[in-house]
């Protein structure tokens, strides 16, 4: 089993990365810190889906010439790519969103710390 | 000229909620009316586009004119157009009522109100047309976004129930993503189609185990079924008024149809051998929902915390009815998913005049209510009938298919969750409507003081408890059209 993982480094770094941000996020207390395991969730995820797409000896997916047969094993998958791209923009526009909320919070409760929080709650 | 249709549902209210911050800014007495007939436009070309689908068989849309499985499809059958008829009209009613809350409620953030609705239901009309994996994962976070921010534009405690929503749907969505990842990396292709006839060569592949644990556990989050619920309560207790009956109804039924389209129209669920006991599985998973999520709703104190957990508790139901595993049961369940959209959105207009006159909704602040409000009560009362199941509303149809499709396919489990269910509802709302009926409760004079709310939210609640009796009425003929034309394929 472990002979597996480390035949495969990405796929290792991402199980790492994808748990270490799951864990920041269940654990800590401060909501930036939530935040920034979400962030790694996300990017792990990303990094799974580039790693899906790349293959050895081959080059950047754009045709040189449209004469002739194409021989689609020398071009590296693009779709990934495509996909990760779409997956950063919305990752991104999640943080936004977080972060104002977050900024709101500070605001009005002059705290970003959850239990604090929930104290000024009561 | 149909696929034109299919294009424009999902390019109307994104395009009205893109224009409206400048018409805001411009003249902000112009965005309700705008709104209001962005909507409504939808809805008739929502019932245009699905009666041509009943009529001639599923319209495809190659966005772009790329066909599949290259490019991206939009996909109208016979389930999506149903439930996009029933999106359409019922976010319309919950655009009706929130109007004369806005002022009160939100401190006149009328255009931001506007905007995120609109995008919010372009998003929702996206995800029931989307043919492709990978745009229903952008879909669900187009509508998650939409859902975080107009729960926290209340402030004080909204902005925590917004952000620990955030925080779990971002974990769901993410979870759904990876799956995705796995099914692309098993089978090379996004498009449902396409999946729907490479997967079961490679059904023993445990890349695509991992994935479909990962893409049903994180639409498991998203429609709030036990235990991932966590979220729900707190986030419907705590949103503005104005837009709790728009997320109650649809967000967890369209993560519901998500799931139901991943695992029927994907997957192949219903053609799957026995080893493979998705069906099963999920089964129970709605069962212990649909029981313990009405135990739960029993022991709050606070009406709007109950319809939340009685949501809860109906998601549980729906799943329940959908896999057990024949035509009729997965008729029922569709069919109960129509109603519980209708049925959430009546409760929670009810709910939200309640508060909107009264000030609280501690049910035990809320006795001897009918008198001061009876339009309100008796909507309120037709929901309940509904929920619990007594005829001839649409709720007790939707459940007689059910147990009928669950006796037929000797699925004993199912019946007792169903019929357990049933009675925890009926203990729920007898509590309510003691307390309606009951006796002025001591000390609260805001409640006795009270009347009934502007004309627009009573109609607007109104017509939805009305078309909680129609539904019951005319479900013989939905229920025949949802298994003439949204019955998935291998049910014969």
């Amino acid at each position: 089993m472990f002979e597996n993982l480390l035949s495969n480094p990405n796929f290792s770094t991402f199980i790492i990365l994808f748990l270490l941000g799951l864990t920041i996020m269940v654990t800590h207390h401060n909501l930036i810190k939530k935040l920034i395991g979400m962030y790694l969730v996300q990017t792990s995820i990303l990094f799974f889906f580039v790693t899906t797409g790349t293959k050895f000896g081959s080059t950047v997916p754009i045709l040189l010439s449209t004469g002739g047969p194409i021989d689609p094993s020398m071009y590296a998958n693009p779709l990934p790519h495509a996909l990760v791209v779409t997956a950063i923009v919305v990752g991104v526009s999640t943080l936004g969103v977080s972060l104002g909320l977050a900024i709101a919070i500070f605001r009005r409760y002059n705290s970003l710390e959850e239990d604090e929080i929930l104290k000024r709650l009561e | 000229m149909t696929g034109q249709a299919v294009c424009l549902m999902f390019l109307l209210p994104f395009s009205a909620a893109i224009a409206m911050p400048m018409l805001g800014a411009w003249r902000r007495s112009w965005c309700r009316p705008l709104a209001l007939s962005t909507v409504s436009l939808l809805a008739v070309v929502a019932l245009f586009a699905s009666y041509v689908v009943v009529t001639e068989g599923p319209v495809r849309y190659a966005v772009g004119g790329w066909d599949p499985p290259v490019g991206i499809v939009l996909v109208l059958d016979g389930l999506s157009g149903l439930l996009a008829v029933v999106l359409s009209l019922v976010s319309l009613a919950s655009l009706f009522f929130g109007g004369p809350m806005l002022l009160n409620d939100l401190g006149g953030k009328v255009v931001p109100y506007h905007a995120l609705v609109l995008l919010l239901i372009s998003a929702l009309v996206g995800l029931t047309l989307a043919g492709d994996m990978f745009n229903l994962f952008v879909f669900l976070e187009v509508a998650a976004l939409c859902t975080y921010a107009l729960v926290g534009l209340a402030g004080g405690r909204a902005l925590i129930a917004a952000f620990r929503y955030l925080i779990l749907g971002t974990i769901g969505a993410s979870f759904y993503l990876l799956g995705v990842g796995y099914f692309y990396a098993a089978t090379g292709t996004l498009n449902m189609e396409d999946l729907f006839n490479r997967l079961p060569d490679i059904l023993h592949s445990k890349a695509v185990h991992t994935g479909l644990i990962f893409i049903l556990l994180g639409l498991a989050i998203k429609a709030a079924m036990v235990p991932l619920h966590g979220w729900l309560p707190d986030a419907y207790s705590h949103a503005p008024n104005a837009v709790v009956p728009l997320l109650a109804s649809l967000i967890t039924k369209v993560s519901l149809y998500a799931m139901i389209r991943i695992t029927f129209w994907v997957l192949g669920a219903a053609t799957l051998p026995h080893e493979v006991p998705i069906l099963y599985l999920l089964g129970l998973g709605g069962a212990v929902g649909a029981v313990v999520g009405a135990f739960l709703a029993l022991t709050q104190q606070d009406l709007r915390r109950m319809f939340a957990y009685g949501g809860i508790s109906h998601v549980g139901l729906i799943v329940v009815g959908i896999t057990i595993g024949n035509q009729t049961g997965f008729a029922g369940g569709a069919f109960y998913l129509i109603n519980d959209a209708v049925m959430q959105a009546t409760l929670f207009c009810s709910a939200g005049i309640i508060m909107h006159r009264c000030g609280t909704s501690e049910l035990s602040q809320l006795g001897h209510l009918w008198t001061q409000m009876p339009w309100t009560s008796a909507a309120l009362i037709v929901a309940a009938l509904s929920m619990i199941g007594i005829p001839p509303t649409g709720g007790f149809f939707g459940k007689w298919y059910m147990v009928l499709g669950a006796l037929e396919a000797r699925n004993y489990v199912a019946v007792a969750a169903i019929l357990s269910s049933t009675l925890l509802t009926l203990a729920y709302f007898v509590r309510i409507i003691e307390r309606i009926f009951g006796e002025m409760s001591p000390g609260s004079s805001a409640v006795q003081l009270a009347s009934e709310g502007p004309a627009e939210m009573r109609v607007s609640m109104g017509a939805l408890a009305a078309s909680i009796i129609l539904l019951g009425l005319f479900s013989d003929r939905i229920v025949g059209l949802i298994l003439r034309s949204a019955v998935p394929p291998g049910f014969g």
